[in-house]
This record gives structure tokens, sequence and C-alpha cells, in this order.
């Protein structure tokens, strides 16, 4: 028998099964938590720290990310307090500096409200989510890639950098992949170091509507956000 | 010492084989000591010590007299160190050719080789003694003064020096709830940096479901200039081994792991060794002096991140898995190693434990702060007078430490800062050093007690430079998994990096500020949670610098190579030439006992010619 618990979220009250993600949790109340690296049914990492919430123990906040926390008996959650958003919104402009020709990534920023970037542009074709990895070891068993390196050279990459036979090309990571999730059709070229804005979500941004409840946003399909998974 | 050792089965056989140590221990009319320290070990100790045993074998003294070679004794500055008995003399720097001499003299005639001593740079006087030193007599040596007894690959040293009846106590009339209690009354908190109260751990460590437990030894030391872990690990394995023991009796663990960094081979070695004889004693294994306790241990070797000091990072490591570190939403206490309970604690935590039980909790409770209590181990390292291992009551002002101890600045020179805790430490300046060296004191200051390490910095450093420099180490050791601390720590050495050469804009601070409190609050594990400290404990008591850099293009200090230029006061220079042939770049020119010029656009700024020049007439602007 399915054993429940009783939490808060946002003020919310809520009744949720054991053993369930706070994140799994706000996403099924309609309540959306921005996030990257996580994709239902694959392990969570808690390595995009976008989806990150305040855990209030004693009276004191405590900043985790939603997807690695399991839900508790009296817990009460703060997923959208200014210092959340302040916070969020800092992580997606490094994200989006780093990737800002990923229409999925310029989504994500969107959502937690970044409007200008303040960092120079890296045109990199990875930002190191992990979706890749995990949905190749944990779907299909394969660890075909893996992640290579430390710091700033870690990459994916497959074992000794040759792709090895029991890759079965099934394309699950590419599947994932944020970074191929609907590429932009305007490239950065040297000198054009701006957010091109061909996408709709600049055009959301630009009219400043944006809800803090999740409303089933087109931008969520773009970016495969964890409710559209569990349709 | 008979060739089969006997197993110590009860509390009983433990005190009889220390008493006829202690005997045998009689048998040498003197004794050498001779610190075998990493410090010293740099210092040629290993050849003193060979020709020291030469000596007394050409003059068949080999019997009576005993040299023993230990860790390290914490004043590595003067090192080679060597302490005679009885006298208690202690030389200091010695070399190779004064063997012949120390065992003509002070062995055989027991005369005093003045030479050889130390010279109290205040009053120039020799001193014979130890305790004599300014460097040791501020110091409050708990742990550290048991090195020089005890040579760390002879278990019998360390049972003669009353070495397990600690263990023998707590499994004779300690319960495993009374160990955590007198844990508890003593207030000892975690050394490894995060001063997370021991007793608190432990007990919920026990009391966590699961009945495979493991105690875990943090040795992955890896901070710049620190070698606390590495002096108690090489110089006295057992006291570490005896702490884990107690800590396993209290906790139920059966098994225990020490982590060691592999850059520490010497560390790794004993500790092996230590176990080895442990084992052959029926000290580590079943039914442990009769008291119906078991428990081994074995030894890791690291995967040489420095990341891998986090527990949970730590803990993926020993797995054998890449030693990253993972979300702590649920403690490592209830979900560690295996996904079993385990308790993770530093060396020099364990190492307080032996001394706990065996002298009561009231005696380590007696030193320190209300809230600190204890001794706790510095390294201290940098521009100051005596680098070395310094062990004070917590509590100590970090005056005392770098000017009593440490003897200020080298060179003449005014000390500036003071980096404590490591490269997720923070830089205190001159006004803060009254600070007492507590957890929470530092804490409250920007800084942090950290494992222990101390960097002093004068008047020739330039602080941006620092931030840069820690920002630059963390950025090599992140594990680069998580967002905030892969993306932001590359980010603010990007603006400090900028901020160095010559391009800082004044609005960068305030996205500098922004981003250390996005990386500190929102990443993933303890090292990008501190990595922000260098840049804002700089930024707050150095603020002006950062403004030097930003406003004037000039760095104070003459460190920032795009912000300096080299130049020769042609008063001063008589023309000698020194600089000019000390130049790899061909930049100086001038005529025999003419005023020299360099050549701005041929200077690479190295600073070659500074230490060739013996008339002080090459300016730094």
């Amino acid at each position: 028998m399915k054993k429940y618990v009783t939490l808060k979220i946002d003020g919310a009250g809520i009744r949720a099964p054991k053993g369930s993600s706070v994140l799994d949790v706000a996403i099924e109340y309609g309540i959306c938590i921005p996030h990257l690296c996580h994709v239902p049914n694959l392990s969570d990492i808690g390595a995009c720290r976008l989806c990150i919430v305040e855990n209030i123990v004693n009276g004191r906040s405590k900043i985790t990310t939603s997807c690695t926390l399991d839900v508790q008996e009296g817990m009460v959650i703060l997923s959208n307090t200014e210092r959340i958003k302040k916070l969020r919104r800092n992580i997606a402009e490094l994200l989006v500096a780093q990737a800002p020709n990923s229409r999925a990534i310029q989504d994500v920023a969107v959502r937690c409200r970044v409007k200008e970037v303040r960092y120079p542009f890296r045109n990199s074709g990875c930002v190191l989510c992990g979706r890749c990895v995990r949905v190749c070891e944990e779907m299909w068993q394969a660890r075909a890639i893996g992640f290579v390196g430390r710091g700033k050279d870690r990459r994916v990459d497959f074992p000794f950098g040759v792709r090895p036979d029991f890759c079965k090309k099934c394309g699950s990571c590419i599947d994932l992949c944020p970074m191929t999730i609907t590429p932009c059709d305007g490239p950065m070229k040297p000198g054009e170091e701006y957010l091109c804005g061909k996408c709709e979500s600049q055009l959301s941004m630009a009219s400043g509507a944006m809800e803090d409840i999740c409303v089933w946003c087109e931008l969520g399909k773009g970016f495969q956000c964890a409710r559209y998974g569990h349709q | 010492m008979p060739k089969v050792k006997p197993r110590v089965k009860s509390v009983k056989d433990l005190a009889e084989l220390r008493k006829r140590l202690r005997s045998s221990a009689k048998n040498f009319k003197s004794k050498l000591t001779i610190c075998g320290g990493t410090g010293c070990h740099a210092s040629r100790s290993q050849d003193v010590i060979d020709a020291v045993k030469k000596e007394l074998k050409k003059r068949k003294l080999e019997k009576s007299v005993r040299v023993r070679v230990t860790g390290c004794h914490g004043f590595c500055e003067q090192g080679p160190l060597m302490i005679l008995e009885p006298g208690n003399i202690f030389y200091c720097g010695l070399k190779p050719e004064d063997a012949g001499e120390i065992i003509a003299e002070t062995i055989l005639k027991g005369e005093v080789i003045e030479r050889l001593l130390y010279t109290d740079p205040v009053t120039s006087n020799k001193v014979q003694t130890e305790a004599e030193i300014p460097f040791y007599r501020a110091q409050d040596r708990q742990l550290l003064a048991q090195n020089r007894h005890v040579d760390p690959c002879s278990i019998e040293d360390y049972i003669a020096i009353g070495g397990y009846s600690a263990l023998a106590k707590t499994l004779a009339e300690f319960s495993p709830e009374k160990v955590i209690e007198e844990v508890k009354i003593s207030g000892l908190r975690g050394r490894g940096g995060g001063g997370f109260p021991t007793a608190r751990k432990w007990a919920e460590c026990r009391s966590a479901p699961g009945e495979e437990k493991y105690v875990i030894c943090n040795a992955d030391e890896g901070d710049p200039g620190a070698y606390m872990d590495r002096s108690i690990l090489e110089g006295n394995p057992h006291l570490v081994i005896e702490g884990m023991m107690i800590g396993a009796w209290a906790i139920g663990a059966r098994q225990g792991y020490v982590y060691v960094r592999n850059e520490y081979p010497l560390a790794v070695k004993h500790a092996r060794i230590a176990i080895q004889q442990a084992r052959e004693y029926g000290l580590l294994g079943d039914d442990i002096l009769g008291g119906g306790f078991s428990f081994d241990m074995e030894i890791c070797r690291g995967g040489g991140a420095f990341v891998c000091g986090e527990s949970t990072a730590l803990m993926a490591s020993l797995e054998g898995k890449v030693g990253e570190p993972r979300p702590k939403d649920v403690h490592t206490v209830t979900d560690g190693l295996w996904h079993k309970p385990t308790t993770l604690n530093n060396v020099e935590t364990w190492a307080n434990v032996s001394p706990i039980i065996s002298n009561g909790a009231a005696w380590f409770a007696g030193k320190g702060t209300r809230g600190s209590k204890g001794t706790k181990i510095f390294a201290l390292t940098g521009r100051v007078k005596n680098t070395g291992l310094v062990e004070v009551a917590m509590g100590t002002p970090l005056r005392t430490i770098v000017f009593d101890i440490g003897g200020g600045a080298i060179n003449g020179r005014a000390v500036k800062a003071v980096q404590t805790g490591g490269p997720s430490g923070g830089c205190l300046p001159l006004d803060r050093l009254d600070l007492p060296v507590d957890f929470d004191a530092l804490y409250d200051a920007g800084s942090m007690v950290g494992s222990g390490g101390i960097v002093v910095m004068d008047e020739k450093t330039c602080m941006v430079d620092v931030a840069k420099y820690f920002l630059a180490f963390l950025q090599d050791e992140s594990c680069g998994k998580c967002v905030p601390c892969r993306l932001g720590i590359d980010r603010m050495l990007e603006i400090v990096t900028d901020i160095t050469e010559g391009r800082g804009r004044p609005e960068q601070i305030d996205l500098l500020k922004e981003l250390a409190d996005t990386v500190a609050s929102a990443s993933l594990c303890g090292l990008g949670k501190t990595a922000p400290n260098p840049v804002l404990s700089t930024l707050r008591y150095f603020p002006e610098e950062y403004e030097a850099h930003i406003n004037e293009k000039r760095c104070p200090a003459g460190v920032c190579r795009e912000l300096i230029e080299y130049e020769i006061d042609a008063e001063k220079c008589n023309g000698c030439g020194a600089c000019r042939r000390a130049c790899p770049h061909d930049a100086i020119k001038g005529k025999k006992k003419e005023a020299h010029v360099i050549n701005s656009r041929k200077c690479q700024k190295c600073g070659i010619c500074l230490s060739g020049c013996k008339f002080d007439s090459i300016i730094v602007t």
C-alpha cells in the first residue's frame, strides 16, 4: 500500500506519496519549477541547480535542489521567493551565456526571467546536463557514453574517444539533448554576440507576461519539461 | 624484542607488555631523536640519519645509543632537527658532516655543541632546549608533542608511551553511549573544516538503522601549504587508528577505512605498517582485548582530486566510482558508503579521541573558547619567518600565531594580510588579527578555521592577484558537475583576470558580488559553497586595491604584470651590470659604471633583474 505524507509547497497543502521528489510533486500540482537536467524516469543528480527551492527546517531556510529532495511529513517548501528567483536567474544567465544558440536553454532562461546576459558569450555545444549519459546508462544499460575529465575539461565522450560496439546508435541521447531540441536557426557568428531574438521565447520575454504558476506553457514543451513527459 | 609478536589478548596483557617495553628501553644510555618528517626530509635529514648510524656503528655504540627517526616536530624552517637525551638538547639545521662531532662531543662527553643550537632571534642567545625556543613556547602541543616520542613504524614505541590504553579503558569501562556522552562533554568539533559537533555525528550514526556501519578517516588533505593531517598520519599513525577504533566501538562499526591522499606516500606507508603491526598484536581483528569487539581497517589511496576530500565524493571514490559529490539531502550518517550508515572524520579529529578518553572530557573542554574546545594544529606558511606546524589552544589570537610563533614577516617587511582556512578561506587584514582562532569568530569575519592552513602575506602581495590565484586553483579542482560551481567560478576568474590585466570596469564589482552569492548559495557541495570566500573577503577588506586596479589601472603592490613598469633609478644605479647580465629578455642596456636603462617594450616584467640588483635601484611602478 502506498504511504502518503502531507507537506506544504508555496503555502499549498499537498498530499504526496512517500518516496517521490519535491520537484515531481510540485509539477504534478501545477507549480512549475524550472529545471534542465531532470528527466522523468531517470535518476536525479542535481547538476543544473535550476530547480532549487527553500526548504524550511526548524525556522531556518536551506537552499537545495527539489529534484533530489524527497518529500517528508510536515515539510515546508518555498519555490518562488525573491531569493530563489534571483539565484535561479543568475544560474540561467550563466547557462545561456555558455550556449546562447540553444533554443531549449533560451527557453529555460526566459522562464527564469533572464533579460540580459552580462558575460561574454561562448558558443559551447554542450552544457553538461548529463541527460544523454543517464539515459544511455539507465534506460538502455549501455554506458556507451560518459563524462570525461573534470572542471573546465569535463565533457561527454565515448570510452577512450571511440564509439564502442555496444552503442546501437539508438539516438536516445540525441533525443534528450537540450542542444538538439529545435536548434536556433540563427547561429551566432563572431561579432553577433547577443541573443538572436528569433525564437518565440524572446517574444514572450518582450511582452513581459510570464506566469509564476505553470500553465502548460509552450516553452516547457520546447525543453521537454517533465510535465510534458508525464502525458 | 621477541621475533614472534605476542598477541595481546586482554587489558592485562597490554599492561604487562607496556611494562616490559618500558624496562627494555632503559637499556639505552642515551637517545637520539631525529626528525624524519617530510619537511626535514626535504632538508636532507635522511643523510643525517645515515651519517649518525654509520658513526655509531664505527664506534660500536649501536647497543647503547638508540636512534629514533620520528615524524614531524613542527619547526620545519630549521630542519633537520635532532633532540638528544639525556639533557633534552635541541640541535637544528644539521648537516651529515656534524654526525661525528655530535657523537664524539655530546653523546660521549656530554658537551653541548654551541653552533648547532638554535639562536633566539630577539636576544641573539643560544638556546639549549625546545621549551626555550619562542616558536615552541607559545604553543600548546597536545598531539604534535607525541610525535617526538614515537617512531611511526614501531607500535612498541606507541604502546610504551601509553598507547591503546584509551581503547582498553573504553572496552572495559565505557558503553558506546558513554563514549558518545564523553565526546559530547569534551565539546570536540570536526577538525576538517566544517566544525560539526563530533558527538552529534556519532550519535546520529549510532541510531541510524542498519547492522553494517563504517568509519572513515579523511586524510585527503589538498589545501595548498597545509600538512597537518600528513604530519599526524606520518608521525603517529597509531593515534589515528586508536581514535577510529574507539569511534567504531561507539557507533557500532566493524570496518574502517583510511582514505589517504596518493601524493602522501610516506603517510600511506606508515599507516599501512601501523595497521599491519596492530593486526599482529591482535589489536585489530576479532575480539579485541577480549572485550568482544571486532574491528578491522584498510587503507585506500586517494583519487588525486581536491574535491575527493568532500565526504560524498570521498565515499564515491572509495566505492571505486568517479570522485564526484552527490546531493546530501540525506546525510551520510544514515546513507553513506555503500548506502550504509557511515561516520567520516578528519585525521585530526580521530587523533583527538584517545586523549579525550584517557585524560577525560573535562581536560579537553578546559582548553579553548566557549564554542570551540581543545587545541588545533595550523600549518603556518607564506612570507613568515618561522614556517612550520603550530598547535595552539583554540581561541589563541591570530596575532600570537603570526608574530610570536611565526616571528612576523620575512625580510623586515610588514604583514599585510593573513589567509586562513585554505583556498576556500578568507583573507583577514592586519587589524583583524586580534580575532581568536575559533570556528564561529573566524566564520563571522568572513573567513574560517578550515582544515588549518595559515598563509601570511606581506606588503608585496596584491590581494586581487591572491583572489585570482585561489579562484584558478578552485576552478582547476572543481569536478564540474554542477552549473554554479563550474561556470560560476570560471566567470569569476574571468572577471578577476580582467581586473588584474587592466580591463576591469567598475560595474564588474557588483557582478562579482552577485556571482559570488549565487555560487555560494546554489552549489552542490562544499567546494562550490565556499569557493567565493577568497573573492568576498578581499573585496570586503581590501576594496581600495580593486578600485586602484579598475579606476587607475594601477597595481599598488606592484604584482600584476599588465599594470606595472620596471624602471631603473639613475641616481642609485652605479652601472655594475648585474641586472643586464641577469635579464633573459635582453631588455636592459647601459655602459659600465653608467646608469642602465630598461627598454619597456622588450621588458617581460619577470622580475629577475630585481633579485640581481644589490643597490635597490630597480623600481616597480
